[in-house]
């Protein structure tokens, strides 16, 4: 086969091209460990994602030490949870699958992309250097509002982020004489032990313990108001841990109305 | 001037004809949606909802990519494999046969597309009329039955159109023992093995998995495997396109410059090397899904990087000729010889500079294909950005530029308006750089594909040069001037049919290389090597996907419920409602 | 006519081409051009293509490249 001379260099200098594409590409695996998306997740059909353990309550959880895994669920035109809060400076590894149809797990302007096809889990390690707000978008067609599909990702401080989740309660009424008891948990998802300071209000009477959390686990503190101290009516109640604040209200009632009240009911 | 292929083949002319008229009005269609949706997705003028913008998208991917540029190519390939073998169809009503397949299927498809403007479509097949699942389909996004009936009668009738040929060249060599397959005749058969092979896998996605399951016989299947099996043809559909464009640069444009083709046997190879290499580099449209492992995409990476070859090759030679032919007619000097080729000649110019758009979207295209930096682009706008200078300029502009030779020949009427053709291709060139140049650099920051309203509520894109409002306003500026070529394009295709008492003033003879097949060996013309080379590299880059995919979840998945795709997006909010409802309780 | 009208309309479509991807390019190395400035630009640079095009061939032609 007869080939004209600077066809032969040519095809020598394009043949170099192309393995030094090659070798810029493994390099940017092998070198700079850009992994892709593989297959290392276990598949999942997403008729038993309520049921499981991961994306039954799709969040953020500590896996490690600077590692947090966030579990999302993309469905018809939301992604669950939102907004995803991560800290920066840690490695979080998203875990993404869908309910329904293909979607798409983009963040505008970053590596952060990858489909989220229903029966399949996406894993993608990232991390985020500064702190902020990304919108996280659906970058793939998935129905008539797939326009509308978003999620926002907040990046929070490092030393800002916590997993602490507080609740508390009390009874709606309680009688005139009994103690009215203020139960507040706080949990913490993070590894490491939770040192705090818990505050409450209830009425005008005020509260304070310090607690020590340990790492994923939960504690219940219970503060205590003499009803008689509170006197009869509606009295607010606030619980304060870190920045987490629960509200709510007791009613303190007199002996004769819950008698009174009593009586009616039975 | 020899005859015209009118007059001497009048049948295989009608066929080509009635190709390229179906071609042109899908051509109209898509590009008239084309400006809508340029104006939509840039909120420059929105004058449908939302909703339907997908009915467009739809209606503008697969009127354009499947039913222009294919009806194009099998016109073109019955008048290259008739023109080239000097001998007409077999059997001319098996041609017609598979014309109609093709014609049939895309009315089907075309229809259940265009029922999503309605607001009450009608029942068909136990579902909606409606297809707004675009050109790819994704399961489980549901269409019509209908759809998929549509698109399968189409690749039947394109399967049984590369058979054809087949046997019109099994008769010539009959008749010709010992001649070398004629280098057009060459390029069709290749171009064919290649789609044969492609078209297995999206075949198999329709027949075996979508259909079934659409028709409900059916319950479930498994969305990333009928996806796998969709990109498997869907890389080489892509070269379906483009080839076209080649046969028309290899043949057509070395002599409009003047000269001839600079090497036969080159020609040979780069169109065996598309046959070798265009299939098993599907995985490098799912570098971002789950469920296929790294190993298998650095192996389609690698492919697809030396699937640049043959492009190199062809620019080498392309500008060879040209040059060649420039330097025939007079053309001296390093750089000056430019000058001299025929740049009056709208069939030359609109070649090209489709090949210089080529050119430059090829390196766009190693950006796709450069695994890890396609974290960066997968599914951004950049993404249409680069399919617009490959099969929406190098491809479409070729084969508008080729229409200027051939139709003539094929009507023998005088091409109407040279100067306004001339003016229509440069149109194209300057619209198509303002587009993908607008679309590069919004994908770049992050602005997706395939949406109607890129513009979000939580979030502004970080767009570091210029402004949103600025990309937009050139992307729709670049899309408005694309669409006025189109229109003008058409509107000379028509005045030139009615074009009755001319003569046509082209030469329809096409020279032989300057090398010609003598210079390469005989094994280049064995296609039953090629085709089993072929089979085994498919073999070798998708047999453990596939079975990787099918053994994780299924051949028919877990449980995958259909979503069709309606305008009632109460339906949606209903169902992600119950699911929230169910987590939350 | 220093060259032909189909010459001229091409190289007025290249010169319009390089001002596009030239401009992308220099905001890569950090040099904006503004979107008007750019058209000005544009308007000047089709201007004096066509102002060459159609000055007379007179005395010692100049090759201009």
């Amino acid at each position: 086969m007869r080939i004209h001379q600077y066809e032969k260099l040519w095809i020598v200098g394009a043949m170099i091209l192309i393995v030094g594409f090659i070798v810029t590409i493994t390099y940017g695996s092998v070198g700079l460990g850009i992994t892709m998306i593989g297959d290392e997740e276990e598949t999942i059909a997403p008729d038993e994602l309520n049921d499981d353990e991961q994306f039954g309550e799709p969040r953020v959880e500590q896996v490690g030490e600077n590692e947090y895994a966030a579990y999302v669920v993309a469905q018809t035109f939301i992604f669950q949870p939102d907004p995803i809060e991560i800290p920066a400076n840690n490695e979080i590894t998203f875990h993404v699958t869908s309910r329904d149809v293909i979607h798409g797990f983009y963040v505008p302007g970053t590596n952060i992309n990858a489909m989220a096809i229903p029966g399949q889990v996406a894993e993608l390690t990232v991390e985020f250097d500064e702190p902020g707000e990304h919108g996280l978008i659906c970058h793939e067609y998935c129905g008539s509002g797939h326009h509308t599909m978003e999620g926002l990702i907040v990046v929070q401080p490092e030393d800002e982020f916590d997993l602490t989740e507080l609740s508390a309660e009390t009874p709606d009424t309680v009688t005139s004489g009994e103690q009215v008891q203020l139960n507040a948990t706080v949990e913490n998802g993070q590894l490491e032990p939770l040192e705090t300071t818990v505050d409450a209000e209830i009425g005008d009477q005020t509260f304070q313990q310090n607690i020590t959390v340990d790492g994923n686990s939960t504690q219940d503190v219970t503060f205590t108001a003499e009803s008689t101290q509170l006197g009869v009516g509606e009295h607010d109640w606030t619980v304060t841990v870190d920045d987490y604040e629960e509200t709510g209200s007791v009613e303190v009632v007199s002996n004769e109305t819950a008698a009174a009240e009593g009586g009616e009911e039975s | 001037m020899t005859a015209l292929f009118v007059d001497e083949y009048p049948a295989e002319a009608r066929l080509v004809k009635a190709a390229f008229l179906s071609s042109f009005i899908a051509f109209g269609i898509g590009a008239l949606f084309g400006i809508i949706q340029a104006l939509h997705r840039t909120d420059i003028f929105r004058f449908i909802d939302s909703i339907k913008y997908y009915t467009v998208l739809t209606g503008h991917g697969v009127f354009l990519v499947i039913a222009f540029t294919i009806f194009f190519l099998v016109g073109l390939y019955q008048w290259a494999v008739t023109d080239s073998l000097e001998r007409g169809s077999v059997d001319i009503r098996f041609t017609w046969l598979w014309y109609g397949l093709m014609a049939i299927g895309s009315l089907l498809a075309g229809i259940s597309i265009l029922a999503g403007f309605l607001d009450q479509p009608p029942m068909v097949l136990g579902s909606e009329l409606r297809a707004n699942v675009l050109f790819t389909f994704y399961a489980p996004l549901e269409a019509n039955p209908l759809y998929y009936i549509g698109l399968a009668l189409f690749l039947v009738g394109t399967w049984l159109a590369g058979i054809d040929w087949f046997r019109t060249w099994w008769a010539w060599r009959d008749e010709n023992p010992g001649k070398r397959i004629p280098l057009r005749t060459f390029m069709v058969l290749t171009t064919m093995i290649m789609f044969f092979l492609g078209s297995i896998g999206v075949i198999v996605s329709i027949l075996v998995f979508i259909l079934p399951w659409s028709l409900e016989i059916t319950e479930s299947l498994n969305p990333l495997l009928t996806r796998t099996l969709f990109w498997f043809f869907g890389h080489m559909i892509v070269y379906f396109w483009l080839l076209p464009a080649y046969l028309l640069w290899y043949s057509v444009l070395p002599k409009l410059s003047g000269g001839r083709l600079f090497s036969d046997p080159l020609a040979r190879v780069v169109f065996i090397l598309f046959v070798l290499l265009s299939t098993p580099v599907g995985i490098h449209h799912q570098y971002m899904d789950p469920g296929i492992a790294e190993g298998f995409k650095f192996i389609a990476m690698t492919n697809t990087m030396f699937l640049l070859l043959p492009s190199f090759l062809t620019a080498f030679t392309v500008v060879a000729s040209m040059e060649h032919g420039a330097r025939q007619r007079g053309g001296e000097g390093r750089f000056n010889w430019l000058r001299a080729l025929p740049w009056r000649n709208p069939a030359f110019t609109g070649m090209a500079l489709a090949g210089l758009i080529f050119a430059f979207g090829g390196f766009t295209g190693i950006v796709n294909a450069g695994m890890n930096i396609n974290y960066l682009v997968h599914n951004a706008l950049w993404i249409p950005g680069h399919i617009h200078a490959q099969v929406g300029t190098a491809t479409a502009l070729t084969l508008m530029a080729g229409s200027y030779w051939l139709v003539p020949q094929l009507t023998g009427n005088r091409l109407v308006g040279r100067q306004v053709a001339l003016f229509q291709v440069v149109l194209w060139f300057v619209g198509i750089v303002f587009m993908t140049n607008s679309m590069f650099r919004a994908g770049l920051v992050g602005v997706p594909r395939r949406t109607a309203e890129p513009q979000y509520q939580g979030f502004d894109y970080d767009v570091g040069v210029g402004s949103m409002g600025e990309l937009n306003a050139q992307l729709a500026l670049g899309g408005t001037l694309l669409f006025i070529s189109a229109m003008l394009f058409l509107v000379l295709m028509l005045l030139t049919v009615f074009n009755n008492d001319s003569e046509p003033i082209v030469d329809g003879t096409l020279p032989p290389a300057l090398s010609g097949p003598e210079d390469s060996p005989q094994v280049l013309d064995n296609l039953r090597l090629w085709f089993g080379i072929a089979f085994a590299l498919v073999v070798l880059a998708y047999a453990l996907p596939l079975a990787g995919i099918a053994a994780q979840s299924g051949l028919f998945g877990q449980d995958i419920q259909p979503f069709p795709v309606s305008s009632e997006a109460v339906i949606y909010f209903q169902f992600g409602l119950e699911y929230v409802g169910a987590f939350v309780t | 006519m220093h060259t032909s009208p189909a010459k001229l309309l091409i190289l007025i479509a290249l010169s319009l081409v390089i001002l596009v991807e030239g401009r992308t390019v220099l905001a890569f190395f950090g040099i904006n051009i503004p979107p008007l400035e750019t058209a000005l630009i544009g308007l000047v640079v089709i201007a004096t293509l066509v102002i060459w095009a159609i000055r007379p061939l007179r005395g010692s032609p100049t090759k201009s490249e």
